[in-house]
């Protein structure tokens, strides 16, 4: 047995976002092989935005996802701004801030409850959980349906929204418009305190790496939209030297690019991330109810980012309400966006991580040349690394069994391969030493 | 009972596209469409007893290009595996979902349009464009008569 060779297969994973699978070879009880294959065609929108001018980048970029269009908003219009070197009104500011939040509420809840949950609890997917759970069910569509009223009445629509803009916003929401937000919102503060709750009750297996985490962090805001772009291993630089840091390379199984930092290699991203570096900017009752659960910096155990997550939750359901609270309109929804020539990088946290932009922008207010890295593209060769290592445990279990916590390794992740298609089906080939499959 | 129309897809999927073209043509014809991507969660969040559901979606049956397919019930029986949806949970997901939680419409009609395209890309195929406007018209007409039976009956004195 110890001398086998086995590969686990997964063609197409499942509860992801896009089109990806998963292949590991083990050699004995060595992990000879760890392929995370992204096989989604490359869809090229760095292209596209050549030669458009600045004021569509906010509205093709969104098309890049439909779980986290506002990231892909915030990340191109902040870095549009900086090259063209505007001042935006703090109103507009804290706008973006509640925008945010409505997308990191309809995301974590999807994903703790209905893609991540099924795993720890042994079910094969969310609608058979309900069954045995439908409280829990009912508690997530309606914690996510509050973020989607949240990010329709700030965006337009729910998906791919249409209101941020260069500047500021096309059309601002009323007062009395967000307050009808505000009982569902103050609801959704105590499911998302009951949602760390049930997931600090799961089991997680006993496995902590060593990471390098990158996340923005601000003076004294958990970060969305601003902040240093910081790591556990004294990264501390702005969003315009991040390509000084951070390199792409490409892999022949994959069509997406890995980033690592140079000279050190694979990075996480991600709610992990960002609490392990922002703790103390957490809201009081957040912390108060992770130190309920002895959730305490720095968690390792990617296992437990389904834990983290829901602390996030409570973060931006509490923040949500605390900008309705004290909103007070901007006098002008924004500021006018002249053409000029320049350079803009900008680093916003997605769900799942940072997003980074760079566009080059000439004196017509053209796309000259655009670079976006998506935080899945950071976390894939983070995710191959804890594959490696945790395959390593599973040489001695049933084959079923192994690939599905490997699954469940990479949905720590929370991947957003693309908005397509997901559903996860995944084999495992036995060979014996005179390499017969069995 | 209230009247709700949905069409589901994604316009940049081709014929994937049916059920937005209807819900946009609909919206040119003043009859209150939603467009969604057609993801179980998207479409169970609305969701009550005290509904007509009007759900709109390309479907693959096998069935010619453009073939209208209408299924009722509560839920519709759907056949198995034929329905396309980008994001793993779809309709049929949706209902048995619905029928769990006890939320499931007291009344649902689905429109599936037969495609043939569904790879990337914003061309629609003209049988598709086709059906979807008869499916568009069909709901129109239907939408008017569910408006007429709700409103109060006028005698002459």
């Amino acid at each position: 047995m110890s001398r086998a060779a086995r590969t686990i297969r997964v063609d197409t994973l499942a509860r992801v976002e896009g089109e990806g699978a998963m292949h590991i070879s083990l050699l004995g009880e060595r992990v000879a092989d760890v392929k995370l294959r992204i096989y989604e065609p490359p869809r090229f929108f760095e292209a596209f935005l050549r030669g458009r001018h600045f004021s569509e980048v906010a509205d093709i970029t969104a098309r890049i996802c439909g779980i986290c269009p506002i990231a892909y908003q915030m990340s191109a219009i902040h870095a549009v701004e900086r090259a063209l070197g505007l001042h935006i009104d703090p109103a507009v500011r804290m706008l973006r801030r509640l925008f945010y939040c409505g997308e990191w509420i309809e995301s974590h809840a999807l994903h703790v409850y209905m893609l991540h949950a099924p795993d720890f609890l042994g079910y094969q997917d969310a609608i058979a959980m309900a069954k045995d759970h439908p409280e829990v069910a009912q508690r997530a569509l309606r914690l996510k349906k509050i973020g989607n009223h949240l990010v329709a009445l700030m965006g337009g629509r729910e998906i791919h929204p249409i209101s941020a803009a260069v500047g500021g916003f096309y059309k601002v929401p009323r007062l009395e418009q967000l307050r009808t937000l505000v009982e569902d919102l103050k609801w959704a503060v105590d499911a998302s305190i009951e949602t760390v709750k049930f997931t600090a009750g799961l089991e997680f297996p006993d496995f902590e790496q060593d990471y390098e985490f990158v996340a923005l962090r601000h003076a004294d805001e958990y970060p969305f939209n601003e902040g240093r772009l910081v790591s556990n291993r004294g990264l501390d630089i702005d969003a315009a030297e991040y390509e000084d840091h951070f390199t792409e390379l490409h892999v022949k199984h994959a069509n997406a690019l890995h980033s690592v930092v140079r000279g050190r290699g694979s990075y996480l991203v991600g709610p992990m991330a960002r609490f392990n570096l922002n703790y103390e900017r957490l809201t009081p009752r957040a912390k108060q109810v992770a130190g309920d659960i002895k959730l305490k910096p720095p968690v390792r155990n990617p296992f437990r980012s389904i834990i983290v997550r829901a602390v996030e939750l409570v973060f931006a359901c509490e923040e949500a309400l605390r900008i309705i609270e004290q909103y007070d309109p901007p006098a002008q929804p924004r500021v006018e966006a002249p053409n000029r020539a320049g350079v803009g990088q900008a680093i916003t946290e997605a769900p799942r991580g940072i997003l980074y932009h760079r566009y080059a922008i000439d004196e017509k207010g053209l796309i000259v040349t655009a670079k976006i890295v998506p935080p899945t593209s950071q976390n894939q060769k983070r995710i191959e690394d804890d594959l490696r290592e945790y395959a390593a445990r599973l040489v001695a279990w049933p084959l079923e069994e192994a690939t599905w916590k490997c699954e469940q390794a990479i949905r720590n992740y929370d991947p957003c391969i693309s908005c397509a298609t997901h559903f996860l089906k995944l084999t495992i080939d036995r060979e014996d030493e005179a390499g017969t499959r069995k | 009972m209230k009247f709700r129309i949905v069409g589901c897809g994604n316009l940049q999927r081709m014929d994937d596209g049916a059920g937005v073209v209807v819900a946009q043509r609909l919206r040119e014809l003043g009859v209150p469409a939603e467009i969604q991507s057609g993801g179980a969660f998207e479409l169970i969040a609305g969701w009550d007893r005290d509904q007509h559901l009007l759900l709109i979606d390309a479907v693959m049956t096998g069935a010619p290009v453009g073939t209208i397919h209408v299924w009722e019930g509560s839920p519709p029986h759907l056949p198995q595996s034929t329905y396309l949806s980008s994001h793993g949970f779809g309709l049929a997901e949706a209902f048995r979902l619905g029928q769990i939680l006890n939320c499931l419409p007291e009344r649902i009609t689905v429109y599936g349009i037969e495609g043939d395209r569904f790879g990337l890309g914003e061309q629609v195929s003209p049988e598709v464009l086709a059906a979807s406007e008869r499916v568009a018209q069909q709901i129109a007409y239907e939408f008017a008569a569910e408006s007429q039976e709700e409103e109060p009956v006028q005698f002459a004195d």
